[in-house]
Order: structure tokens, then C-alpha cells, then sequence
């Protein structure tokens, strides 16, 4: 990351590593070198470069390529108000980031509230006091000398509690920065005698202090403990000044210059310095990470620890959500990405289980939905985090009154049920009403009665939607399931390639057919089950059905791959077993495109109807 | 010494001695300070230096004046960078702190937080918070909306809580509230409803407990009695 990283305001001036790491690991491309029977093209389905209809065209950018975004947007403010804020203290750069962060990042916006009333926009941003106050230059450094925490006993003063504003809950408007009072300006005036930093009390007469512009002066150890805490604890990127009221925020190079002690300064703690260091590097992650925020074109990976971000313009509306699926991938496995962080790039192609970071950028579920579109898949998880096992214990302890269809659990008793509801008297046995069994108490032999196989019938029609609701659930955890014991298959996976290559004469490149099938196949199980999802909510008719055709398809050749892969391996056999394999993964890579093209290809045409209404679908027409 | 440490003893002795939990010796803010007025205490619960009880009286020309408010006070690892968590031990009748868990909804408890304000500063928040509460941000919604919809209601419930939880007067021998003794707790009166109201729905054979707990979640209080029909009331009781 970018503790490397120079921030320097004057010229701009950067370490781009974005060319640095032009070649990629990407392992599967090897047979262009090595004089194999073209073993790359065996499962080159489509010609690279062409972008399929359930693909989105994205790009990832590293964070220092978020940086220079940002950058770019800090030189264009500046540019614009350059004159301006160049009387204002510290840098123009400074400036221009505090003000862009306060709006986030809205240039026009920006623009606009400055050029409407300059004054109310750098108060409100922490640019400048609400009075002006003298403008020192630079942070206001006291005192020289770094000094060990003597404390002597003196008194404690209470000065801050006389500044308490009398805070009654109102969040919103904050009370202006209060001028520094008299006897602070005398304190700070003679501070050579008496300086006591309001904060830890420390009164050492050689001790270093620190103040904004506001001249709200704090000991250099209480800043650093400060900063350090707000950013590390509450991830927070704007710090304000400590001062309570005091809502001026601390520019850039103030925090640097806290956390980064200057060259040929005296060696403070190690320990201390790292965390210092690491804190100013997370600052830089926090800064790109709200520029992203505030970009609704850009999204964060969301992989732990991967400061990637990925640009997609086309799934940054709402509205385009429900036509397509916008499935990207950080490029932290050497994928399709302009900068790599190399890495990342390393430990992912150490092992098999590398998993790419693709996740979908219009919503939150992990890992790839398609061919669902975001809001039918969060339809679908919310339905089975609430439902599935609630179904499933309904559906087996429970049955529905015949009368009223309220579902009733029969937690002991005779078989005399009353409905607590609608008071209909009926046979737990049979379901038949209880009129017809007379005094047979404890026994039901009327099963063939005409009235109970009418209640059985309008039983089973209620339950037929929960049968539905566990089937599609069911088929959907399955591949769930599977797609969970991968890890498996691919450690299984990677000792039989070992096998073959000792066993036969088989080189480590000819048995990469085995690893690129078990992608496919996990590929293809995560499709099989959100397409589950898709068929769930799926309206009857014609669209549907050929939708499942090409579901059960897909589902079918996954199975059989599936079934080569686990089959024992015999030396002889490894020939056949491979060309079978081959041909199998290059037809299910078939199968898969086919599903995922016709329902992006859906999407875009519109052609999906669904048994429920979808935010930004019409409802269903037999409502 | 840590920094923290150092602080906090500053704060609550004034030296710089570690205070000695052995003694449980009270240290009085007000000797150090002289300060008269706002008579605030912060004392040791247990061993732990950061583990501390505030109280203060409550303030003057409220429904909380007489009453002796204590408060919990934690103090965090990071303190002073990190607001104190501060609750209150006391019952205490008042939108902006929970009925049930004492949480008090107090901005400088959380986003406006400043390091350089004090355990003391802050208890003076706490016993200002009691002159001016503010509905509008509520912690306990129940309570807000007593005080939404009568607040002389809710002064007389929040005296009576004062009194019985807090030590306080009671109430000024307001007409016929029907407090008693100060030994047996008025639940009607606790819950900030009209013994009339309750009496009337007891009689149609619900349990009064179940009358004031039905009626204080609707709020059935000042001009809402007209509004809240009693079949919404019995609705409420059948739940």
C-alpha cells in the first residue's frame, strides 16, 4: 500500500507503479509458450476481446490509481480557486482536498456553494475559523525539544469545563468554534512558564506543543494519541481539532507532520513509529475509500484487506440493476485490471483455492449471482433466511385446518381436533369432519370417506406452495453445499494430478486439464444455483420453460463432469479419461455461456415475467 | 505513568497520587475546586481507578429539583480520545434516558465528544440534559411522548420518580393524585397515568398490571384519552 506512497502538495508528484507489473500470473495462458498440443485453445469457447451480454465492461483500479483520480479532481479545484484560497494558510492542495471531501467530491456542487458564499463553504468544510483568527502558515510548534512525561504535582486546572457548552442534543447545528478565550491566549502567549496541556495535564515545562490555526494548542503526544485513535478506532478521516466546539479540521500536511516525524528528528519508540506510520497509510486508504464512496460509479472491493477499487459507469444507476448483472473482479489475481498489486497477485497464485475477488457491483451478496439479477437474489436470500427452516418444520409437523386452512400442530391429545380458530371439528387421521366418526373416539378407519379425501385434496393444494418453495430451496442449498466442499475437490483434485503425472508419462502442463475442469465445474454450480433462485419467482409459460431446459441442460452436464472428476484414476485409462474430461468441460463451458447469455439477453429484451412483483418490473398480470 | 491514568487522577483528586481503593476514600471534587453551586461528586466504586460513580442534585426548578442523581461512569482504554460511558444508576424519568437501562442519548456521550472535556464538565451536561430535555431525539420514546403530549403530566410523573427513586420531596400536594405514603409505590403514578383511566379498564376484568402496561404503550394520557377509543384499549389488553 501506500506507506511508499509521497504525498507532496507543490508538485504533485507521485510514485506510479501502475506499469511496473505489466506481465500477469496467469498460469492458464502457458501454453503459448510451451509446444504442446495447443492445450490453451482446448477450452476457448468464444474469441477473447468480445464482451458476452451478461458481462459488464468494468475497469479495477489500485488505490494509487484512485489517488490520481482524486488528484486530478484537487488540481481542477485548485485551478479554479487557486487565487483564492492561496491567501487562506498551508497549502492550496490541502485546501481544495478539505473542501472536496466536505462535499463529497461534488465538483459542480462545490463550485457553486463557493462561488455563492466562499466564506460559509470554507467554515462549514473546517477550512477556517468562523472569526478570522491570524494565519499562521504552518502547524505552530511551540517548543522543540521532545520531553519524557514528568509530571509534577500541581494542580489540575479546569479550564475546559468553562468552555462546556451546555450541550442539549442538538446534533446537527454546531455551536461555532468559540474564540480562544483570554486566558488561553495568555497561556499560549507565556507558554514558556505555564503551559498545561487541557488534555493529559502535563505541565513538563520543556513539553512540545501543536495547534491548528484556531491556536487551540495541545501537546504533541496528545495530538499524535488523537489522530491515532480516530482513524484507527473510528475509521475516521476527517479529524477535527480537539478543542471542544472547535470544528476546524486538520489539513493533510498537519497530520503528516504528526504522524511522520521528520527526517534526522530524534528516534522516538520503534513500535510507536510503525503504528504511526501504518496509521498514516490507513489515513490514505480512509481518503480513498470515502472518494469511492462518494462515486457511484466506483465500488470498493469487498474482499478483507484488498485496497482495489473497480470503476463500472454502467451499473452505477439504480435502474440498470434490473437488466443487468453487473459480476466484476478487483484483478487481484492478475485479471483484467490496469495496475496489480503484486502482492496479492503472488499469494493468490501460489494455490489453487486463489479465488478471484469477484463480486457484484450493484449489491452486497458475496461472490457471483448471475444469471439473477440483484434485486430477485435478495429477494431470494431474504426468503430463505426467513423461510427454509420454518418451512421445513412446518411441513412436517403441522397440517392445515380444512375449514379455515390456519395451520394447526398437534402437540398431544386424542385425534378430536377443534380448530382454535374457526371452531371446525375435524379427524387428525383422515381430516375428515368429526361428525362423520360418532363416538369412535381414538380411532379413524373412515380414511376412504368422501368428505375426508376433499379435505386431503384442499390440504394438499395449500401445501403444494411450500412443496414448491422446498423444491426450488433445496436444489439451491445443494449447489450451495457443493460449491462449499470445492475446497475439497480441488485438494483432491491437485493430489490425483500429482498421481498422473508419476504414474503416466504425463507432463504437470498436460494434467492441467483436471484443475481447469473442477473450475468450470465450481463456475457452473454457482450459476445452477442462483438460477434456482431465478426459476422460483419465474411466471409459467413458454420463457420459463426453456429456461428450465436450459437449466437442466447445464445441470446435466455439470453432473457428469462432476462424476469423471471423482472416478479413480488407472494408468492406462488416463488417455481416454482425458480426452473425455476435455471434451466434457469444453461442453459445459457451452452449457454455461448458453444459460447465462439467453437470461442476460432476457434481461435486456425484457422477456422475464415473474409470479411476484420486482422493483422495476411490472407486477404480474394474473394477480 | 500512562497517560490515561494520569488524567483521571487529575480529574477526580486533583494530585497526583494514585487513589487508594482500600480506603474507598470519597474524594469530593467540590473541597479541591470550590465549587458551591453545581455540587457534582465523583467517587470509586471498586479497585479499578476507571470505574467510577458520579452523582450530582437535580436541578433546580424541575420535576427533578431534590432528587440525588448517580451515574455510572467507564472509563474507556483510550480516554481521553474517547468519550467516557456514562449511565445513570438512578431511575430517572426523562425522554432523553432509558426508563429501563438508565442510557442517556447525549451528543458530546458520542459524536461530540471533545478531549478536552472532563468527567466533571461532562456530569454538568448530565444535570443540564435534566433542565432541557429534548423529545425530538429521544432515547426512551415512550417517555418522549408523554412529554410530547402533556407535559404537565409528565412533570408529575417525573417528580414522582424523582421522589421515589431519586429522594427527592415529592410532589407539592398536587390534587388528588392519590399518592399516599411515600412507602407503597403508586404503579399508576410510576407509569405516568390517571388512576381513573386504569380503575376503569380493571373493572372490565382485566389485571392491573396488564391495564398500565396496555395503556402507558398507547400513551393514553392528556388529550390522546379523547382519541384512543376503548376498544383500541381492550384491543390492546386481548394482545
Amino acid at each position: 500500500m501506500g506507506s511508499d506512497y509521497e504525498y507532496s502538495d507543490d508538485d504533485g508528484e507521485y510514485y506510479d507503479d501502475e506499469e511496473m507489473f505489466d506481465g500477469t500470473q496467469d498460469e492458464d495462458d502457458s501454453g503459448d509458450d510451451v509446444d504442446m498440443d495447443n492445450f490453451g485453445d482446448d477450452f476457448k469457447v468464444a474469441a477473447k476481446g468480445k464482451r458476452k451480454s451478461y458481462e459488464v465492461e468494468y475497469e479495477s483500479l489500485s488505490q494509487q490509481a484512485v489517488e490520481k483520480l482524486m488528484q486530478r479532481d484537487v488540481d481542477h479545484i485548485c485551478g479554479i480557486f487557486g487565487v483564492d484560497i492561496k491567501k487562506l494558510r498551508g497549502s492550496k492542495a490541502d485546501t481544495a482536498n478539505l473542501l472536496l471531501r466536505y462535499m463529497g467530491w461534488n465538483k459542480e456542487r462545490l463550485i457553486e456553494k463557493y462561488m455563492d458564499n466562499a466564506t460559509s463553504v470554507l467554515v462549514a468544510a473546517g477550512v477556517t475559523a468562523s472569526e478570522p483568527v491570524s494565519p499562521p502558515a504552518a502547524p505552530v510548534r511551540t517548543h522543540s525539544i521532545p520531553a519524557p512525561n514528568s509530571s509534577t504535582p500541581r494542580r489540575a486546572t479546569t479550564r475546559g469545563s468553562k468552555l462546556l457548552s451546555l450541550a442539549s442534543g442538538s446534533k446537527s447545528a454546531k455551536s461555532p468554534p468559540s474564540t480562544p478565550n483570554p486566558l488561553q491566549r495568555q497561556l499560549s502567549k507565556k507558554a514558556d512558564e505555564a503551559f498545561v496541556c487541557q488534555i493529559c495535564f502535563n505541565d513538563a515545562p520543556d513539553l512540545q506543543t501543536l495547534s491548528l490555526s484556531c491556536e487551540h494548542a495541545f501537546c504533541t503526544e496528545c495530538w499524535t494519541d488523537y489522530i491515532v485513535s480516530k482513524i484507527r478506532d473510528e475509521s475516521e478521516h476527517s479529524i477535527r481539532c480537539m478543542a471542544e466546539g472547535c470544528a476546524l479540521v486538520a489539513p493533510d500536511h498537519f497530520i503528516r507532520d504528526v504522524l511522520i516525524p521528520e527526517p534526522g528528528a530524534p528516534v522516538g519508540d520503534p513500535a510507536k513509529e510503525e503504528l504511526n506510520s501504518k496509521t498514516w497509510s490507513r489515513l490514505q486508504e480512509l481518503f480513498a475509500r470515502h472518494f469511492v464512496g462518494c462515486n457511484s460509479s466506483l465500488k470498493y472491493c469487498p474482499y478483507p484487506s484488498c485496497t482495489n477499487t473497480v470503476s463500472c459507469p454502467s451499473a452505477a444507476s439504480k435502474s440498470s440493476l434490473t437488466t443487468i448483472v453487473p459480476t466484476v473482479s478487483c484483478g487481484a489475481r492478475g485479471i483484467g485490471g490496469s495496475a496489480q498489486d503484486v502482492s496479492q497477485s503472488q499469494h493468490f497464485s501460489l494455490g489453487l483455492q486463489g479465488k478471484e475477488h469477484k463480486f457484484c457491483f450493484g449489491c452486497d451478496i458475496e461472490g457471483d449471482h448471475r444469471p439473477v439479477i440483484c434485486g430477485v437474489a435478495k429477494m431470494w436470500l431474504r426468503k430463505c433466511r426467513d423461510d427454509s427452516e420454518t418451512a421445513n418444520w412446518i411441513k412436517s409437523n403441522t397440517k392445515e385446518c380444512s375449514a379455515c386452512q390456519s395451520t394447526i400442530e398437534k402437540n398431544g391429545g386424542c385425534n378430536h381436533m377443534t380448530c382454535k380458530k374457526c371452531k371446525h371439528e375435524f379427524c387428525w387421521v383422515c381430516m375428515g369432519p368429526w361428525s362423520e366418526h360418532g363416538t369412535a373416539w381414538y380411532s379413524c378407519n373412515r380414511f376412504d370417506e368422501k368428505t375426508g379425501v376433499d379435505a386431503r385434496d384442499a390440504q394438499s393444494k395449500s401445501r403444494a406452495s411450500l412443496e414448491r418453495y422446498l423444491h426450488y430451496y433445496n436444489r439451491w442449498a445443494n449447489h450451495e453445499q457443493s460449491a462449499k466442499l470445492s475446497l475439497d475437490l480441488y485438494a483432491k483434485t491437485e493430489k490425483k494430478m500429482e498421481e498422473m503425472q508419476i504414474t503416466s508419462a504425463l507432463t504437470w502442463i498436460e494434467v492441467q486439464f483436471m484443475k481447469k475442469a473442477v473450475e468450470e465445474v465450481d463456475k457452473c454450480r454457482m450459476t445452477l444455483k442462483w438460477t434456482y433462485a431465478m426459476a422460483y419467482y419465474l411466471a409459467k409459460g413458454n420463457e420459463k420453460e426453456l429456461f428450465e431446459d436450459n437449466q437442466r441442460d447445464l445441470e446435466k452436464a455439470v453432473e457428469d463432469l462432476s462424476e469423471l472428476l471423482e472416478s479413480p484414476i488407472e494408468a492406462d485409462q488416463i488417455p481416454t479419461l482425458r480426452q473425455q474430461v476435455t471434451n466434457k468441460t469444453v461442453y459445459v463451458q457451452k452449457r454455461n455461456e448458453i444459460v447465462l447469455e439467453d437470461t442476460a439477453n432476457g434481461f435486456l429484451e425484457d422477456r422475464w415475467r415473474w409470479n411476484v412483483s420486482v422493483p422495476g418490473f411490472d407486477d404480474p398480470e394474473d394477480a | 505513568m500512562d497517560a490515561r491514568l494520569r488524567r483521571v487522577n487529575k480529574e477526580i483528586s486533583g494530585t497526583d497520587l494514585i487513589p487508594y481503593p482500600q480506603n474507598m476514600r470519597l474524594i469530593d471534587v467540590e473541597d479541591c475546586k470550590n465549587d458551591k453551586t453545581s455540587q457534582i461528586k465523583i467517587e470509586l466504586i471498586d479497585e479499578s481507578p476507571f470505574h467510577l460513580k458520579g452523582s450530582f442534585p437535580g436541578p433546580e426548578g424541575t420535576p427533578y429539583e431534590g432528587g440525588h442523581f448517580e451515574v455510572d461512569i467507564v472509563i474507556p482504554e483510550s480516554y481521553p480520545f474517547q468519550p467516557v460511558k456514562m449511565k445513570f444508576i438512578t431511575k430517572v424519568y426523562h425522554p432523553n434516558v432509558s426508563s429501563a437501562s438508565g442510557a442517556i442519548c447525549l451528543d458530546i456521550l458520542k459524536d461530540a465528544w471533545s478531549p478536552v472535556l472532563t468527567l466533571k464538565s461532562t456530569l454538568i451536561s448530565l444535570q443540564s440534559l435534566l433542565c432541557s430535555p429534548e423529545p425530538n431525539d429521544p432515547q426512551d420514546a415512550e417517555v418522549a411522548k408523554h412529554y410530547m403530549t402533556s407535559k404537565t403530566s409528565f412533570e408529575d410523573t417525573a417528580t414522582y420518580w424523582t421522589q421515589i427513586y431519586a429522594g427527592g420531596p415529592g410532589p407539592k400536594e398536587k390534587k388528588g393524585k392519590g399518592v399516599g405514603s411515600k412507602d407503597t409505590r403508586d404503579e399508576v403514578a410510576i407509569a405516568g397515568l390517571e388512576k381513573a383511566h386504569v380503575d376503569r379498564f380493571e373493572t372490565l376484568g382485566f389485571q392491573r398490571t396488564k391495564v398500565i402496561d396496555a395503556l402507558r404503550r398507547l400513551n393514553y394520557r392528556g388529550p390522546n384519552v379523547a382519541q384512543i377509543s376503548d376498544d383500541r384499549v381492550v384491543e390492546e389488553l386481548l394482545k
